[in-house]
């Protein structure tokens, strides 16, 4: 077969259009890093109009639902739905946190209406055994991982993955702090409540954020990376239960306690409840990719 | 007309198609696809499929030429390509068939 022969040379200089850039940005890693360069070459010579960016931002969609296998091994398909489902999982965990500071610790329950606390009670135990199970299969590798680190001098990455004891911990100091200088008899007003809750989810999402980068770069194989992916799915179904517990108390108050404060308008529980099966989803997905790439080749890595 | 079709056609089919004859980049498989199947293919719609052929073993990469990587056709793809080309024949075959028979229809 001939060697290609479509010889157009590449006149137009490189595209730096932001929202080029930005349609690519959305793309998984693994995605970007192979055809990356290829679309940014064909909107420059095509034209990068709104349309063709367009198109680009709107397939980075499947790109993540359904990624190419051939992009990944089995070590770097663990690596990378570990990385996304540990984000997802954690913003699922705060959104789990919101869900008890809103509920059961304020005592909202409905007499006759058992089902709202049997759904307090399962969310609890699920919540629970998920960071328990995560915690304890994440530990070898983070352990193998930090050793490394230690061992190759790697202060980076040795950083990152202190992420998830230091953003925490910070968090609760500055959290104390807070409420110890604007905190009433009652709490915080709705205003810092929310300031929290943000600062709450950035801490999540930053102690995710730096396994997540560690796992990019040290890309670790071997058992304990197989133990991680298989732990996270597991965690991931735990969590799943947690939240079709949340789905279900929320609407249940939203039915039954309607003169509670907040679960007489409609509108915030359904955004919180978007959230709450978007994360669940994500993290489902992610983990079951991670956790399948670990069953089907026990040898790999 | 033309355009309110492009919906129809089948985006995987039109770049092996365009591959049939020689390897061609990205860019390349846009102009010929539209000039000889007048279907406009979009950056994002091309790299899916790119992306999906080449996971399925129908098409495979070549060394990049700067940023631009050509393709081509493999053994597999190439099969692909003609039972789909038979099938979409018989198709076409059986509509000008009925279109002559009921509607009187008499070419294009």
């Amino acid at each position: 077969m001939r060697r290609q022969l479509s010889t157009r040379p590449l006149t137009v200089l490189p595209s730096e259009t932001w929202l080029a850039r930005a349609a690519l940005a959305l793309y998984p890693p693994a995605w970007r890093a192979r055809y990356g360069a290829e679309v940014s070459a064909l909107l420059d010579e095509s034209g990068a109009g709104p349309a063709a960016i367009a198109s680009v931002a709107w397939r980075a969609l499947p790109a993540w639902i359904s990624p190419p296998g051939h992009l990944h091994d089995r070590p770097a398909r663990m690596r990378s739905s570990l990385a996304t489902a540990l984000l997802s999982w954690s913003m699922l965990v705060g959104l789990g946190l919101v869900f008890a500071q809103l509920t059961q610790f304020q005592g909202l329950v409905v007499p006759g209406h058992p089902v709202v606390r049997l759904a307090y009670a399962v969310f609890d135990a699920a919540l629970a055994l998920s960071v328990l199970v995560a915690g304890l299969g994440g530990l070898p590798l983070w352990l193998v991982m930090l050793r490394r680190t230690w061992r190759e001098r790697r202060l980076r990455d040795a950083a990152y993955l202190l992420l998830p004891v230091i953003a925490p911990g910070v968090y609760l100091v500055a959290l104390a702090v807070t409420v110890r200088l604007v905190g009433g008899a009652g709490g915080v007003s709705p205003w810092w409540f929310l300031a929290v809750v943000l600062a709450g989810f950035a801490a999540a999402a930053t102690a995710a954020a730096g396994p997540g980068l560690a796992l990019r770069r040290l890309q670790p194989r071997g058992p304990a990376l197989r133990l991680a992916a298989v732990a996270a799915g597991v965690a991931a179904a735990v969590m799943a239960v947690a939240a079709v517990a949340i789905v279900i108390a929320v609407t249940g108050l939203c039915l039954w306690a309607r003169g509670f404060a907040g679960y007489h308008h409609v509108t915030s529980p359904a955004v919180y409840l978007v959230l709450v099966l978007a994360a669940a989803t994500v993290t489902s997905v992610s983990a079951l990719r991670g956790t399948r790439a670990a069953l089907t080749e026990p040898a790999a890595g | 007309m033309r355009d309110s079709l492009d919906r129809w056609a089948d985006p995987p089919l039109l770049v092996l198609a365009s591959l049939a004859d020689e390897p061609k980049h990205g860019y390349a498989i846009t102009q010929d696809v539209a000039a000889t199947m007048g279907v406009r293919l979009s950056a994002g719609t091309l790299y899916a499929v790119i992306a999906r052929l080449e996971s399925r073993g129908l098409i495979e990469a070549l060394e990049s030429e700067d940023r631009r990587r050509p393709y081509r056709i493999t053994m597999a793809g190439a099969q692909a390509l003609a039972q789909e080309s038979e099938r979409m024949s018989r198709v076409a075959s059986l509509a000008r068939e009925r279109l002559t028979a009921h509607l009187g229809w008499a070419g294009a």
